[in-house]
């Protein structure tokens, strides 16, 4: 493959929406030569975000290897993001590769091609971007010269309805982890270039045994006649039965990029980040990322000053997001946001505190967060009744709910957002209706407030996902409910809610249908995806793109039923197709927790009692806080 | 007394894909790492005061454009720090956008938009001067119609009548004047879907036109 840098003329610039995506130049963006001053060749790594630019770049984790790659001299990292249709149908009309947005070269010319797996309906975005990058789409057809193709991200604690397609993925944190395989690939390309008859299986093969690193094609997989796993087992000796997760366990001495990129265009998360702690002590059952990303590990608020004022004097960002997954589990919460607003208050800089807890909701939080400007309240009580928060283990009460409201109306907030799930394991339509008399509770406190102590309005939103089991949670066990059912009870909601002061959102059944197909999948399902890519399937997860019925189709014909996949409840002893990715926390615990869950007993957050999830084998975290 | 640090400013690639709000934040962001003192608007979302003189299309670069940024109230306390801003700018301010010169002004007249009467432009793409000369030759009296989308809706408008003058310089080059601002202004583009129509430009041609804006005039007509 050619190295001359792609020139994107003109004429298509001029013809696609926000052509900023495609010509970087971003501030802090870095442009390296292709070889080091020492005259050897920088190893060349493409990290790549399956969807359009703004969303990929308000993507944590590519500003942290961004970072991690580039600080290393004989490295250079760039990006690459899914061309939106306009620019693809330009590229592929004039023959243009996919290329790194900082030297413009062509991806298939780069050592490395990293993808982040965010959510599972990217999958095909990854297909078009490898395929307009006219790289060979899976590790079985790539030759000695083309990219190492590399998956990380939350998918990949189940990656093997894509496992065809990479030649290894990374599992868990991959800030250390990356250094490592950097290394040894450089020991297998001296001058740091790769020689004509690089060995693509012997490397990976000395990949598998880095601590994290899962090769797909090193492990082989077979059914039973029911098309349930046999057995998952390596294909060579040496390398682990179950790849073990890779952590950082140091927070406050973790990679952390103190002059992050700074995109000249809008995107969806405009602002600079702050990442407060890994993981959550909460354990709700439905949730994928508070069981991967265990222990939680956090930050001290030292070190986050620290880099919150480097970070605003290297972007001139005017607004600090906290990152985590609850945010008010900070343990230094007030002292950390008491801190930021004395430095950066003067500089009209706005702190955002999204993931609030309702049972730590309070107005000396809001006020903070609102110094400079009012944002909107969200919340997430995620289920209708007790018995069903109970069920998932969400451990907040109305009573939270109604305080929290209450408060919120004195303070001048005139609704919130409130999340809820439908389809949830055990949930009938007495839970459905829990949701509509929440929000008619509401409504009684909001308007049993005196005239001059609430606003002048009530605007309330309700938002409804669609429950879907995912890989490494007590409900992996689960199947999903029904399409017909979940529409039902959103028709229960969106009646309930005509003329009420409340917005009724609900997301569709159908995608989240096929997200769950392709999060409790197996490897029988990489055909599938690439058939519905040749069918013309891009962005699934955009939901004016997304089509069901070539999804049902290309299943038919491979002769899977995505039911099996989708629906179905799994016996306790049947192998997952996962069994052999560890992200630390147990089967045994899951198990448990999936019992107690049908039982409905809770389970108290990390912090209360240990559970012996199994995460403290990690050696550090929230485990060894006490 | 309200105080301005007067910008001339150049935009070449790849900034000049940026839209005129990706210019706004730019220079918003720019400004503060530059540790400019800018004043903020008041209200319940304070932004930095800029004021830009004339925003120019994606796609158009730009030789000598001015932007005020309003500076706070003790910056009028202080010697003038223009050189020194200026300086702290260009070190912060992202590839193909560079600061040429500041000034402090007095803002004592009006806005900087209000001012703007005419540009200066420098088309460059291949066949540009001959489909210029054959647009030459269309009678005095003749419309120069062309399809211009606002709102959605494609509007049929004259642009005869902004078109100050025009030359050609070389076989590929076309310099024009014309009349811009918020009354009155002439996109570029409009100019060369007419020369594409009534000259026999190439389509390919002018839509790979390099497109510049070489100067603003302000107060009077050139």
């Amino acid at each position: 493959m050619s190295e001359q840098p792609v020139q994107v003329p003109r004429h298509l610039l001029r013809q696609v929406e926000k052509p900023a995506r495609y010509v970087g130049g971003e501030w802090n963006s870095v442009v390296k030569e292709h070889r080091a001053a020492d005259g050897t060749w920088r190893t060349r790594f493409a990290f790549c975000f399956p969807d359009i630019y703004e969303i990929g770049m308000s993507n944590v984790a590519l500003h942290i290897l961004y970072h991690v790659l580039n600080s290393r001299d004989d490295t250079a990292c760039e990006r690459a993001f899914a061309p939106w249709t306009d620019m693809e149908a330009g590229m592929r009309r004039l023959g243009l590769p996919l290329y790194g947005l900082e030297s413009k070269t062509p991806l298939a010319a780069f050592d490395m091609v990293g993808f982040t797996l965010q959510y599972e309906l990217a999958c095909t975005n990854v297909l078009n971007m490898l395929d307009l990058a006219r790289i060979p789409l899976t590790t079985a057809e790539r030759g000695p010269a083309d990219p190492l193709v590399i998956a990380g991200g939350p998918v990949v604690f189940n990656l093997e309805p894509m496992a065809d397609f990479f030649d290894l993925a990374i599992i868990g944190e991959a800030e250390d982890l990356v250094g490592e395989l950097i290394d040894l690939y450089r020991s297998s390309c001296p001058d740091g270039q790769r020689p004509p008859d690089w060995d693509r299986n012997s490397f990976l093969a000395r990949a598998a045994r880095i601590e994290g690193v899962y090769v797909p094609s090193l492990y082989a997989v077979d059914y039973q006649p029911d098309g349930t796993l046999r057995q998952i087992a390596p294909r060579v000796p040496g390398i682990p039965a179950q790849v073990e997760k890779r952590i950082v366990l140091n927070m406050d001495a973790a990679a952390w990029p103190d002059k992050p990129l700074v995109p000249s265009t809008e995107i969806v998360h405009d602002r600079m980040f702050l990442e407060l702690f890994r993981g959550c002590p909460r354990g709700c059952r439905f949730c994928q990322a508070g069981m991967i990303y265990r222990p939680m590990r956090e930050k001290k608020a030292v070190t986050l000053v620290g880099q919150a004022s480097r970070a605003e004097a290297a972007t001139g960002y005017d607004e600090i997001g906290m990152l985590s997954l609850s945010t008010s589990d900070y343990r230094e919460l007030g002292s950390l946001t008491d801190c930021l607003l004395s430095e950066l208050t003067p500089h009209h800089t706005n702190l955002s505190l999204p993931s609030l807890r309702l049972d730590s909701f309070t107005l000396d939080l809001m006020d903070k967060a609102s110094r400079t400007r009012k944002s909107g309240l969200t919340f997430a009580p995620e289920a209708g009744t007790q018995r069903l928060r109970d069920v998932i283990n969400k451990n907040i009460t109305e009573e939270d709910l109604f305080r929290a409201m209450e408060l919120a109306f004195q303070g001048g907030w005139n609704g919130a957002k409130l999340y809820f799930m439908l389809g949830l394991p055990t949930e009938t339509d007495a839970d459905v209706a829990g949701i509509a008399a929440l929000l008619d509770k509401i409504e009684a406190i909001y308007r049993a407030l005196p005239r001059e102590k609430r606003p002048r309005s009530l605007a309330m939103t309700v938002s409804t996902a669609v429950f879907i089991p995912k890989p490494h949670t007590p409900f992996q066990w689960c199947g999903q409910l029904d399409l017909e059912t979940i529409q039902r009870r959103q028709q229960i909601l969106r009646e309930h809610f005509r003329n009420r002061p409340v917005k009724y959102q609900w997301h569709d059944g159908k995608t989240s249908f096929l997200e769950a197909v392709l999060a409790l999948g197996d490897r029988r399902l990489g055909p599938v995806i690439r058939a519905a890519w040749q069918r013309g399937r891009t962005f699934d997860a955009w939901d004016d793109h997304f089509d069901l019925a070539v999804w049902l189709d290309c299943l038919q014909v491979a002769g899977l039923d995505p039911d099996f996949y989708a629906r179905r409840s799994r016996p306790a002893d049947e192998i997952l197709p996962w069994a052999h990715i560890d992200c630390g926390v147990s089967a045994s615990f899951l198990r448990d927790e999936y019992e107690k869950a049908l039982a409905g007993e809770t389970t108290p957050e990390c912090r209360l009692a240990c559970s012996a999830c199994g995460a403290a084998s990690f050696g550090g975290g929230i485990c060894f806080d006490a | 007394m309200t105080l301005s640090l007067r910008l001339a400013y150049a935009r070449r690639e790849p900034a000049i894909w940026l839209a005129h709000l990706d210019m706004m934040r730019t220079f918003e962001r720019s400004v503060r790492r530059a540790g400019i003192p800018v004043a903020y608007s008041g209200g319940y979302n304070p932004r930095p005061q800029l004021a830009f003189a004339l925003p120019v299309g994606v796609g158009i670069a730009t030789e000598a454009d001015w932007l005020d940024v309003r500076l706070d109230e003790a910056a009028a306390d202080h010697d003038d720090q223009s050189a020194l801003w200026c300086a702290q700018l260009n070190r912060h301010l992202p590839p193909g956008l560079a600061v040429h010169s500041a000034s402090r002004v007095l803002d004592t007249g009006p806005s900087l938009m209000s001012r703007v009467q005419a540009a200066d432009y420098r088309l460059q793409t291949p066949g540009l001067a001959a489909a210029a000369d054959q647009l030459r030759q269309t009678a005095e009296d003749s419309p120069w119609i062309a399809d211009k989308n606002s709102k959605g809706r494609l509007v049929k408008t004259d642009i005869r009548p902004l078109v100050l003058r025009w030359q050609t310089e070389a076989a590929d080059t076309l310099l024009v004047t014309a009349l811009a601002g918020s009354r009155q202004n002439l996109r570029p583009d409009l100019l060369l879907q007419v020369l594409t129509a009534r000259g026999g430009l190439d389509e390919l041609a002018a839509a790979d036109c390099q497109v510049t804006r070489t100067r603003l005039w302000l107060d009077t007509l050139p």
